[in-house]
C-alpha cells in the first residue's frame, strides 16, 4: 500500500510538471516554432473570422513567369476582382494537397466567418510520383503542426519523428512497385502497354538514325508518369478529399473543388489519345463523386488552352496570367 | 506484462519480444539473427565436444569465417561493388523492385546492428574455445543471449556469461530497479533528442558543404559532431541500459566521461567500452598482448585500432580515424616517461591532457564523418584557412543545452546517473528530473537523425 501511494505520488508529480511545461512552451516556444515548421496554420487563424470564402491551393495559384506576365495577380486575388461582395482568403503553398489541406481545414473554427472554401483539386497529386515523392516526408511533418493538439504533444511527437517520414529510397521503392505492378485496366480504353513501367520502357520517337528523340521521349515519358493511373476509391488522395467533404459538413461550410486545368493537348500529341481519354476518365470519377456527397466540383480540366502554361517542357500548372483569368472566371461564376 | 508472466516462460517473452522488436521494419533481416544464432549455438557445441585442441580450432575458425563472411557480404560489400558502379546499382535497384531482398540489403540498408550481434555471439564461441565459458545446451536460451531486445541494435556488446546469468534469474518488480532505470532513460532521451539531435543540424550543415564557411564555423561545425556522436552513442546505451534494468537485467556501462579525458589512452578505457572490451579479450590478447616484444607490440596496437576502424562500416575513413587513434596511442605510451600530463599532480597540466586529447579525439571525428578522404581533406583544408564567408548560426539556447550537457558531465565523473542521484536529498533529485524533463519536452530537435551508430 505504501509502495503504491509512493509510485501514485510520483505520477502525480510528473504529470503536473508536464502541464506546467505545456503551459510554458505554449506561451513562449510554440508560436517562433510554428512559424517555423507550419507557416499556413498562423495565416489561417489569422483570416478565419475576416474571409466569406477560403482559397486552398498550391503553386497553381501564383504567376511563375515573371518576365512574360504582364499581370502577376494569384487566381485568388482574381477571384476576389471578380465576386467583390464576398471577402475572399488564401491559404497558398508550394506541393500543398488534399492530405496538407484536410488538418488546415480540420482548424477552422467552428463559429468562423468562413462559410465556403475552394479547394484545388489537382490531379497530378493523385499520381505515384507525387503520392510517393520525396518531399512528402517535410510535407507529413508540416501537417503534424496543423493538427488540433496539445502544441508541446505536437512538438514531442515531432522530435520523436512520429508521422509518416520513410526514408526517400522507401518512397521511390514503392512509387516503383506501383510502375511496375499496378495494371491499367479501364472499360473502353485500350492502352498500349500495361503498366506504366512497360509503357515508358518502348520507343516511342524513333529517328531516321536509328537512334530516338530523347528531348521528346523523356517529356512523353513524364506525361506517362504523370497521369496514367487509374483513379480509384483506394487511392489516398481520394481518402483525403472524402475527409474534407465531412469536414466541411460538420462544420457547416460548402465545399468547391476546383479542379485545375492540365496540358492535355500536349499530352495527346505526345503520348496519344488513350492517355487523355485516361486523364478525361479519372476527371469524371471526381466530378461523379463529389457532386453526390455536395461538393460543387469546377472542371477546369480541359479549359486553358496549351499555350497558357508557362512550362511548355515538363507537366506542371502553373498558368500565364489568361490561363490564371480563365480558372479564376469559372470559380467566381460557380461562387455568384 | 514481462513481470506479470511466470518466471519459467519470462525468457520466452524476451526471445519474442527481441524478434519483434528486431524484425519491426525489415523482418527479412531476422533470417541472418536467426542464421547467425544457430550457426554459433552448433559450431560452440562441437567445440566443447571436440576431443582435440585442433579440431576445437576448426570448429572456432569455422564460426569466425561465418561471421565475418556474413559481416563481408552484408556490410563490406557494397564497398566494392559500390565502387564497380554505384549508378547503376542505384537506378537498377529502384527501377527492379521485383529483385528486392539481396540488392536491397547489400546496397542500401546494411542490416540493423550486424556488427554488434554477430560480435556478441562470436564472444560466446571464443569463450567457449577458452573453456571461460560451458557450451548452452539449449537454443531457444541461446537465442534469448543473443536476441535480447535493449543492447540488440547498438550495444553494449554483452557476455554470455553477464547477460544470461541474470536473464534466468527470477526478479521480482523492485522499486529502486524502477527509480534507477528511468533515471538512466531520462538521462539518455536528454542526451539523445536535446543534444544530438539539435547539434547534429549544425555538424551536417558544415559537413555537407564546408567550402561555403569560414574556418572558425567548420572548427564549430567539427567539434558539434563530436557532441553529437557521443550524445548520440551514449544517450542509445543509457536508454538501453536504462530499460532493461526495468526487468532487473544491469547491462555493462559502455561510456564514463570519455571526453574528460587526460590522454588517448584513458580515453579508450572510457568510450565504447564493451566494444574496447571485445577486441582486447578476443584479438589483442590472442596477438599476445602486451607479452611480446616492443615491436609486435606495436604491431599488435595498430592492428586493434585499425581493424576497430574498419569494424565501423565499408569505407576508408574508418581506418584512419583508427589509424589516428593507434599512433596516438602510441606516441603517448613511449612518450610517457617523459610527457605526462594526464598522471600530473597539478591540475592546470592535467587540464592541457584534456584539452589535447580533446583536440586529437575531434580531429580524427572529421575523417569518422566524412563520406570519402577527399571531402575529409577539403574539411580540414577548410578548417586551417577560410574558404568560405558563411558563419555558422547557433541559437543560444542550444548554447545553454550544450553548457548543460557539459555540467552533466562534469558532475558525473566517473560514475552514473541512477547511482549519484541515489545519493542526493529528494529534492535535488525533482529538480534534476524536471530540468532533463523540461529539456525532452521543450528543447529536443525535431530534425531526423537516426542513432549514428544503428548503420553500424
Amino acid at each position: 500500500m505504501k509502495e503504491t501511494l509512493r509510485i501514485a505520488i510520483r505520477i502525480i508529480a510528473l504529470a503536473a510538471l508536464v502541464w506546467v511545461f505545456n503551459q510554458i512552451y505554449t506561451r513562449f516556444i510554440w508560436p517562433t516554432e510554428l512559424a517555423q515548421e507550419g507557416p499556413e496554420l498562423q495565416k489561417l487563424l489569422r483570416i478565419n473570422d475576416s474571409c466569406d470564402v477560403l482559397y486552398f491551393g498550391e503553386s497553381s495559384n501564383v504567376s511563375y513567369d515573371p518576365v512574360n506576365d504582364t499581370i502577376t495577380t494569384s487566381i485568388s486575388g482574381l477571384i476576389a476582382e471578380l465576386v467583390p461582395n464576398k471577402v475572399i482568403g488564401d491559404i497558398t503553398h508550394q506541393a500543398y494537397h488534399g492530405g496538407i489541406y484536410l488538418p488546415l481545414i480540420e482548424r477552422i473554427k467552428e463559429y468562423s466567418k468562413v462559410k465556403t472554401i475552394i479547394v484545388t483539386l489537382n490531379l497530378r497529386t493523385f499520381d505515384q510520383a507525387c503520392i510517393h515523392s520525396e518531399l512528402e516526408t517535410a510535407l507529413q511533418k508540416q501537417a503534424l503542426y496543423y493538427q488540433n493538439l496539445p502544441p508541446l504533444w505536437i512538438h514531442l511527437r515531432a522530435a520523436l519523428n512520429h508521422y509518416d517520414n520513410v526514408s526517400a529510397y522507401q518512397r521511390d521503392y514503392r512509387m516503383w512497385k506501383q510502375w511496375t505492378y499496378d495494371t491499367l485496366i479501364v472499360p473502353g480504353i485500350i492502352f498500349p502497354f500495361p503498366t506504366i513501367k512497360t509503357w515508358c520502357e518502348a520507343a516511342k520517337f524513333p529517328l531516321a538514325d536509328g537512334t530516338e528523340d530523347m528531348a521528346k521521349r523523356t517529356l512523353a515519358d513524364h506525361y506517362i508518369k504523370a497521369y496514367a493511373f487509374v483513379m480509384n476509391e483506394n487511392n489516398p488522395r481520394i481518402r483525403d478529399f472524402d475527409a474534407i467533404v465531412n469536414v466541411c459538413k460538420a462544420k457547416g461550410i460548402q465545399p468547391v473543388y476546383n479542379i485545375l486545368a492540365e496540358n492535355t493537348e500536349y499530352a495527346d500529341s505526345l503520348v496519344g489519345t488513350p492517355l487523355s481519354q485516361l486523364i478525361r476518365y479519372n476527371r469524371d470519377f471526381v466530378i461523379n463523386r463529389y457532386r453526390k456527397r455536395g461538393v460543387m466540383v469546377i472542371d477546369n480540366l480541359e479549359a486553358v488552352k496549351g499555350k497558357d502554361y508557362t512550362d511548355q517542357n515538363w507537366t506542371t500548372e502553373h498558368y500565364n496570367y489568361t490561363g490564371r483569368l480563365i480558372i479564376a472566371g469559372n470559380v467566381a461564376k460557380a461562387l455568384r | 506484462m514481462y513481470y506479470l508472466l511466470p518466471f519459467r516462460v519470462r525468457w520466452i517473452f524476451l526471445l519474442g519480444a527481441g524478434y519483434v522488436f528486431y524484425g519491426f521494419i525489415h523482418p527479412e533481416f531476422l533470417i541472418l539473427l536467426l542464421l547467425s544464432t544457430c550457426v554459433d549455438f552448433f559450431f560452440a557445441l562441437k567445440i566443447s565436444e571436440g576431443k582435440s585442441q585442433a579440431e576445437k580450432k576448426w570448429y572456432l575458425a569455422a564460426s569466425l569465417f561465418f561471421n565475418i563472411g556474413l559481416l563481408f557480404v552484408f556490410k563490406y560489400l557494397s564497398l566494392f561493388l559500390k565502387d564497380m558502379d554505384p549508378m547503376m546499382a542505384n537506378i537498377y535497384k529502384a527501377a527492379h523492385p521485383e529483385k528486392g531482398i539481396l540488392l536491397d540489403a547489400i546496397y542500401f540498408s546494411i542490416p540493423v546492428g550486424i556488427s554488434f550481434y554477430t560480435f556478441q555471439s562470436l564472444s560466446y564461441t571464443f569463450d567457449v574455445f577458452y573453456g571461460r565459458q560451458k557450451a548452452e545446451t539449449s537454443l531457444p536460451k541461446y537465442a534469448t543471449f543473443v536476441a535480447y531486445f535493449p543492447p540488440l541494435v547498438a550495444g553494449p556488446i554483452e557476455r554470455f556469461h553477464h547477460l544470461s546469468s541474470q536473464i534466468f534469474t527470477h526478479h521480482k518488480p523492485l522499486y529502486k530497479n524502477f527509480a534507477h532505470g528511468f533515471r538512466l532513460m531520462l538521462l539518455g532521451f536528454f542526451m539523445k533528442m536535446c543534444i544530438a539531435d539539435n547539434v547534429g543540424n549544425y555538424a551536417d550543415q558544415v559537413f555537407n558543404s564546408p567550402t561555403t564557411f569560414e574556418a572558425s564555423s567548420v572548427l564549430m561545425g567539427i567539434i558539434m559532431f563530436g557532441i553529437q556522436i557521443y550524445a548520440d552513442f551514449s544517450g542509445y546505451s543509457l536508454i538501453a541500459q536504462g530499460a532493461s534494468v526495468l526487468l532487473g537485467i544491469h547491462l555493462v556501462d559502455n561510456f564514463r566521461t570519455p571526453y574528460l579525458s587526460g590522454s588517448i589512452i584513458e580515453f579508450w578505457k572510457r568510450w565504447h567500452m564493451s566494444l574496447s572490451g571485445w577486441f582486447r579479450d578476443y584479438l589483442y590478447i590472442p596477438l599476445g598482448g602486451n607479452k611480446v616484444g616492443i615491436p609486435r607490440w606495436t604491431l599488435n596496437i595498430m592492428i586493434v585500432f585499425l581493424v576497430s576502424g574498419f569494424w565501423h562500416g565499408p569505407n576508408y575513413t574508418f581506418i584512419i580515424w583508427g589509424g589516428i587513434h593507434g599512433l596516438v596511442y602510441l606516441a603517448e605510451h613511449f612518450t610517457k616517461p617523459f610527457i605526462n600530463l594526464s598522471g600530473s599532480r597539478f591540475w592546470g597540466v592535467r587540464f592541457l591532457g584534456g584539452v589535447k586529447t580533446f583536440a586529437i579525439v575531434t580531429f580524427a571525428w572529421i575523417f569518422f564523418r566524412a563520406n570519402d578522404f577527399k571531402s575529409a581533406i577539403t574539411m580540414v583544408q577548410s578548417g586551417i584557412k577560410s574558404i568560405g564567408t558563411n558563419a555558422l548560426s547557433v541559437t543560444s539556447w542550444v548554447w545553454g543545452l550544450i553548457a548543460l550537457f557539459v555540467l552533466i558531465d562534469i558532475c558525473l565523473f566517473n560514475q552514473r546517473i541512477d547511482h549519484v542521484l541515489e545519493k542526493k536529498k529528494w529534492w535535488v533529485r525533482w529538480v534534476v528530473y524536471g530540468l532533463l524533463l523540461g529539456c525532452i519536452l521543450m528543447f529536443s530537435g525535431t530534425v531526423k537523425h537516426p542513432f549514428v551508430y544503428f548503420q553500424f
